[in-house]
């Protein structure tokens, strides 16, 4: 019917942003905080996630001067046709990156934890043929789609890690700055943390569908502290069950941490697969949101507007990304080196081009 | 493009028989009633059932009344038509004047369903629908005089929504009964039911029913245009018209709602819903219809609210059971013995020692099985079902089990799958998850509790971006409508139920201002507060 009534709504940025950040690296990324953090992680992880905040404020600011373009479009208004395509082609390059290095995370952990016989190919093209089929709806049906998998992937979260309460050991937090602190090494540890979630980037695709785009910083900040508040909930609990030295022989802390649950009727005796079941909802819904970025940055850039071509021809080229590192050691190098050249420098890349717009009197038309 | 040729070729060479039939259908009506006679004569040649009585209009114009007498009510002509036109008036007498068509029908018939025409095409279509036509020598129009008696049974229970409690009337085939039931379950003059026609050779009626105060605009635009755009040349039930309508083809779910139910007819039309009815079909459709409506029916608002509101968890709990236990049942067996107790798994593997296959094999069998069983007794003829419950129960259920073919544990999965499947109160939902089904069994063959959790996706993924209408499929879970929840899963309270579905956007979203005016008093207490008369 109206097409003007099928909007996205504040509550659905929201959940967006709660869904995207809630991805394939929260089973690993606390291995990482705490060795470079120790047992500061908890905190080092508060201020990852407080970093990461500066960026979606940039992201946010920047949307609602523009609030009809996305960050395809406001790249070529501010920075100028040519130079706006590159950087844009830039994006698009790192979230496809991204994706094929995400899927294959996802793909060794399913290996490790639930298939051990099966190639790890078909975990692969199992979620990049999802992500395929899905991408190329319209933005309504991308952010119900994270809507609806929300209370999945946060309600076995929570049922999880309420009886992992009585094996809390006090003594594994302190000292709550680890032991011999030093300020790179926390820093470290922090930037961690924000590149586990700081891939919040596509609501710069989905901002200018909303109903109003002006009032998005609301949806955007009760996400964000939503997910941050989550996020360190987890990395505390994980480390005051565990300790430090634990956590450093673990690769899914998170997994084993499942599996310790006993349920009292005696239905299931291991919970760490439905607790699986939930993660894999969340990395779908994290890589769609990649592959969201991807086709409609590029059906935008070359004004192609056929997203199902795009999506069905990208997900070859996603699916040879994924299967590019050697082992499980070379994937996470490489995961290292994209969020880090990649991904970081674009939490500081809307600040940019606030400065730019600002400098060159650039405006997005009103709503 | 092979067929489009050989149309061209046969449009090119018409047979002289039908272009002759073309010509005369086009003709004008001439004054000599033998030429008229005649022509009609030629079109329907011999049939059985076309018939015509000739008499002189008040004893002195010769007249002749045709109709189909398989269509008619022969009484009514008798009473109604022939004998007071053969009465002989003393005051046309007088005036010896023969009498124009108008004036009979102004004057002389007591009719309500009268008209008058003047070529030859009206006359066949008069006819094909039942009415008695009457030339008249010397008048350039005809008489057309409904006299249609289309043969119907009564009106009984509806056979597919069978309720304990609440009314046990059903549509029938004939339109103007079901309009009737609705109409009188909603005596407002903005009840509006649109006639349309569809179906190039059957010309079925088509009636678009909706309220024009609540119902959007959009949405009644909307039907009536795909409606219109419905190329075919027959509309044989309503189920048709579904199938043109539906916004996605190409999905196993129904996004359109049938009921034999005129309660829930009006119940839905009273939300904003538009409701088809066609003629032929004792189904009406409701569009647009969410996935919530398919496990929903209209005894969940006679029964109280708790009661049904379990009831429907129990619904919803089937729906899923017959999706997704058979894989879950071979995902833990085969590839995740370790999610259930020792006890269970171990239970389960003794059974099935001596089976001579895999998991999904055993259970894809039994499904099968299982389907072709439901499929037999539904055609069967009732006097041969007993034998074939008896060989379904005997033979699937006992003799595969003590023959070693299947494990005792895989019948009661089944068991449970399917008649989950049979809890579900609509036939072409339940059918969709049944079949959706075989895919999920494959796919956690395969690849276990991976294939299940993606196969579940690839399911919901498919059913959020589904539209009725423009109407999400999920609503009001995503997009989350808080109101349209409070009659989803669960029924809230009917006072509590205040709003319309906020998806369907009416004119009116407000039903009612308060549920109730004031709460309940006790007039056996000795408060005040019931006493009026004091």
């Amino acid at each position: 019917m109206n097409k003007q009534r099928d909007q996205v709504t504040n509550l659905q940025l929201a959940f967006i942003i709660l869904s995207t950040m809630f991805g394939v690296s929260i089973l690993s990324f606390i291995r990482f905080v705490v060795k470079y953090a120790g047992l500061g992680a908890p905190l080092a992880s508060l201020v990852g996630i407080l970093l990461g905040f500066i960026g979606l404020l940039g992201l946010v600011f920047i949307g609602k001067r523009f609030p009809k373009k996305t960050i395809i479009g406001y790249n070529e208004i501010i920075l100028g046709k040519g130079i706006g395509k590159v950087f844009s082609l830039l994006i698009i390059l790192i979230f496809a990156v991204l994706m094929g290095l995400e899927t294959r995370h996802y793909a060794e952990a399913i290996q490790g934890s639930i298939l051990p016989n099966t190639p790890i190919q078909v975990a692969i093209i199992v979620m990049i043929s999802l992500c395929a089929t899905t991408s190329f709806q319209n933005v309504s049906t991308f952010a119900y789609i994270h809507f609806f998998y929300i209370p999945l992937i946060l309600i076995p979260v929570v049922v999880i890690f309420f009886p992992v309460f009585k094996d809390v050991e006090i003594y594994h937090l302190t000292p709550f700055l680890g032991h011999e602190p030093s300020f790179k090494d926390f820093m470290l540890g922090a930037m961690t943390t924000m590149q586990a979630v700081g891939n919040f980037t596509v609501i710069a695709m989905v901002i200018p569908f909303m109903k109003d785009p002006k009032k998005s910083m609301k949806g955007a900040v009760w996400g964000y502290w939503i997910t941050g508040a989550i996020v360190v909930f987890i990395v505390t609990i994980t480390v005051a069950v565990f300790g430090e030295e634990e956590i450093l022989q673990m690769f899914w802390p998170i997994l084993i941490l499942g599996r310790m649950i006993q349920i009292p009727a005696e239905i299931f005796s291991r919970i760490d697969a439905v607790l699986l079941i939930s993660w894999i909802y969340g990395v779908f819904t994290t890589l769609l949101s990649y592959y969201f970025i991807v086709v409609r940055g590029i059906c935008e850039l070359f004004r192609f507007h056929h997203y199902r071509v795009i999506s069905i021809c990208g997900a070859p080229v996603v699916f040879l990304v994924a299967m590019a590192p050697n082992d499980i050691y070379t994937m996470y190098d490489y995961i290292l080196v994209v969020v880090r050249y990649g991904l970081l420098p674009l939490l500081g890349y809307p600040f940019l081009l606030l400065i730019l717009a600002a400098i060159r009197h650039k405006k997005g038309e009103a709503v | 493009m092979l067929f489009r040729l050989f149309g061209k070729k046969k449009k090119e060479k018409p047979k002289p028989y039908s272009q002759q039939m073309e010509q005369m259908k086009n003709q004008k009506l001439e004054k000599r009633i033998q030429k008229n006679s005649s022509n009609l004569k030629e079109i329907f040649q011999n049939d059985s059932d076309f018939s015509f009585r000739e008499f002189q209009l008040f004893g002195n114009t010769s007249a002749v009344a045709f109709f189909i007498s398989s269509l008619v009510d022969k009484e009514k002509i008798n009473r109604d038509i022939i004998k007071p036109l053969q009465k002989e008036e003393k005051s046309k007498k007088e005036s010896s004047k023969s009498p124009s068509t108008s004036s009979i029908l102004n004057e002389v018939l007591y009719y309500c369903d009268g008209e008058m025409g003047s070529d030859m095409k009206a006359v066949i279509d008069a006819l094909l629908h039942g009415k008695t036509v009457i030339f008249i020598d010397c008048e350039k129009e005809a008489l057309f005089l409904d006299t249609f008696k289309p043969e119907k049974r009564g009106i009984s229970q509806p056979e597919t929504e069978r309720v304990v409690r609440g009314p046990r009337d059903g549509f029938i085939e004939q339109m103007q009964t079901n309009i009737s039931l609705l109409r009188y379950r909603l005596p407002v003059p903005e009840f509006r039911v649109d006639p349309m026609e569809v179906g190039k050779k059957t010309k079925t009626k088509v009636s678009v029913c909706y309220l024009d105060n609540i119902a959007s605009q959009e949405l009644i635009d909307e039907v009536k245009k795909r409606i219109q755009d419905i190329e075919i040349d027959r509309i044989l039930d309503a189920g048709y018209i579904e199938q043109f309508i539906q916004d996605n083809p190409r999905s196993p779910f129904p996004q359109v709602q049938n009921t034999e139910r005129p309660d829930k007819a009006v119940g839905n039309v009273l939300e904003g819903r538009v409701a088809i009815l066609v003629d032929g079909s004792p189904f009406a459709l409701i569009v647009p219809a969410i996935f919530n409506q398919f496990y929903q029916t209209s005894e969940d608002y006679i029964e109280r609210y708790m009661i049904t509101s379990i009831i429907r968890v129990v619904r919803f709990m089937a729906l899923i059971f017959s999706l997704t236990f058979s894989s879950l049942y071979i995902t833990v067996l085969s590839f995740h013995p370790e999610m259930i107790p020792a006890q269970f798994v171990v239970a389960a593997s003794s059974g099935r020692s001596g089976v001579p296959f895999p998991v999904v094999i055993e259970v894809l069998l039994m499904e099968v099985a299982m389907e072709i069983l439901r499929e037999a007794t539904v055609r069967m003829p009732q006097q041969v079902g007993g034998a074939l419950s008896i060989v379904g129960v005997l033979v699937i259920g006992e003799a595969a089990v003590s023959a070693g073919f299947v494990s005792p544990i895989t019948v009661v999965i089944i068991a449970l799958s399917t008649i989950g499947s049979f809890a579900t109160p609509s036939y072409n939902a339940a059918i969709a998850f049944r079949l959706l089904k075989y895919p999920l069994i494959i796919l956690s063959g395969f690849i276990g509790l991976l294939g299940l959790a993606t196969g579940l996706m690839f399911i919901i993924n498919h059913m959020i971006s589904l539209r009725s209408f423009g109407v999400p499929y999920f609503t009001p879970v995503s997009p989350w409508n808080k109101q349209g929840f409070k009659d989803a899963l669960i029924r809230a309270p009917l006072r509590w139920l205040t709003e319309r579905p906020a998806e369907l956007h009416p004119k009116d979203s407000v039903r009612v201002e308060s549920g109730v005016k004031e709460g309940p008093t006790n007039p056996l207490a000795d408060e005040k507060r019931g006493d009026s008369n004091e």
